[in-house]
């Protein structure tokens, strides 16, 4: 059995299922991919586009995300700190 | 009285430059770890591993000021007859030879003793328990100078083994790299058990220590590495 998502496991999901998709997706995309409840996703999507790792755009007539470049970085930061968590095994 | 170990005399000042590579090493990793643990602080891990490198980092800077203080060289004049010889001379202060080896040794321990309850877990009693044996066993290293070794290498033996169980379960070449690192640490401190029977061993155990510490810090540099190539 996997163990459960933290906190920075699902940003990270969250960032890189923008990243996936070419760093602009539908926020119930973004939703499904990062398997997230509604409220969930609304309390985390507030705290990273006011952290500047994302962004809210119209195109047409629907809202989308995009990751900026201060997210991409930080995914960037995650990611290395992951690695070096499990090769250290300093995992919870 | 102080137990006093010395090192070959060709080897004399190679001894704080290895131990220098060594602070570096760690508190450059120790960094990194609290860098960690300020983005995921749920993560206590983090402060503790960054907490046991800086102890042994602090143990090292010990270390070379206790070398200086034996190293130090003083301007000696004799009248030999009736030439007068000026010559140079290795001199040791006690006090600051006795705070220093004190500090070295304590911290040392302590450090690995941390680093060690990172990866197995310690009651409180248990803490209690070891503190008070590391105190013991920095006492009796005054005047057997082995015993601070033993206790050294007993602790990093169990890391050791620590970090290959975590290279058995992940099966990753990074986790086999680290483990042979500290494998190769441990081993220095083996040779620093029999530094009494040859001197040269003293210049072998610190030669085996710097070539742990630089495969630790290509460990480190190639997980940042690897990440950034995949990203």
């Amino acid at each position: 059995m996997s163990r459960k998502r933290d906190r920075t496991d699902i940003i990270l999901d969250m960032l890189m299922s923008v990243q996936d998709k070419g760093g602009l997706i539908k926020p119930t995309h973004l939703m499904y991919k990062a398997n997230l409840a509604h409220h969930q996703m609304k309390s985390y999507l507030e705290e990273l586009i006011s952290k500047d790792f994302m962004k809210k755009i119209k195109k047409g007539d629907y809202d989308y995300l995009i990751i900026t470049d201060n997210g991409l970085r930080f995914i960037q930061k995650i990611r290395e700190m992951k690695e070096f968590e499990k090769t250290f095994g300093l995992e919870l | 009285m102080i137990d006093l170990m010395f090192s070959p005399k060709w080897f004399y000042g190679k001894d704080i430059a290895i131990d220098l590579v060594a602070i570096i090493i760690l508190t450059f990793i120790a960094f990194y770890s609290i860098r960690c643990y300020r983005l995921n602080k749920k993560n206590k891990n983090y402060l503790s591993f960054a907490a046991s490198f800086l102890l042994l980092a602090l143990s090292f800077l010990f270390k070379i000021l206790t070398n200086f203080t034996l190293y130090y060289y003083s301007v000696e004049t004799r009248n030999l007859g009736f030439i007068t010889v000026s010559y140079n001379a290795l001199r040791s202060s006690d006090i600051l030879f006795f705070i220093g080896s004190i500090m070295y040794r304590a911290l040392m321990l302590f450090g690995l003793y941390v680093l060690y309850s990172v990866y197995q877990k310690q009651s409180s009693s248990n803490i209690f328990i070891i503190f008070y044996l590391l105190v013991i066993s920095v006492y009796f290293s005054r005047s057997v100078y082995f015993i601070f070794h033993l206790t050294s290498l007993i602790f990093l033996v169990f890391i050791t083994y620590s970090y290959y169980q975590n290279y058995v379960r992940s099966r990753n070449n990074f986790t086999k790299y680290l483990f042979a690192s500290f494998a190769i640490i441990t081993l220095s401190e083996v040779f620093a058990i029999f530094v009494k029977l040859n001197l040269v061993l003293y210049a072998v155990a610190e030669i085996v220590q710097l070539i742990g510490y630089v495969c630790l810090l290509a460990v480190f540099v190639m997980v940042l590495k690897n990440v950034k190539k995949k990203g």
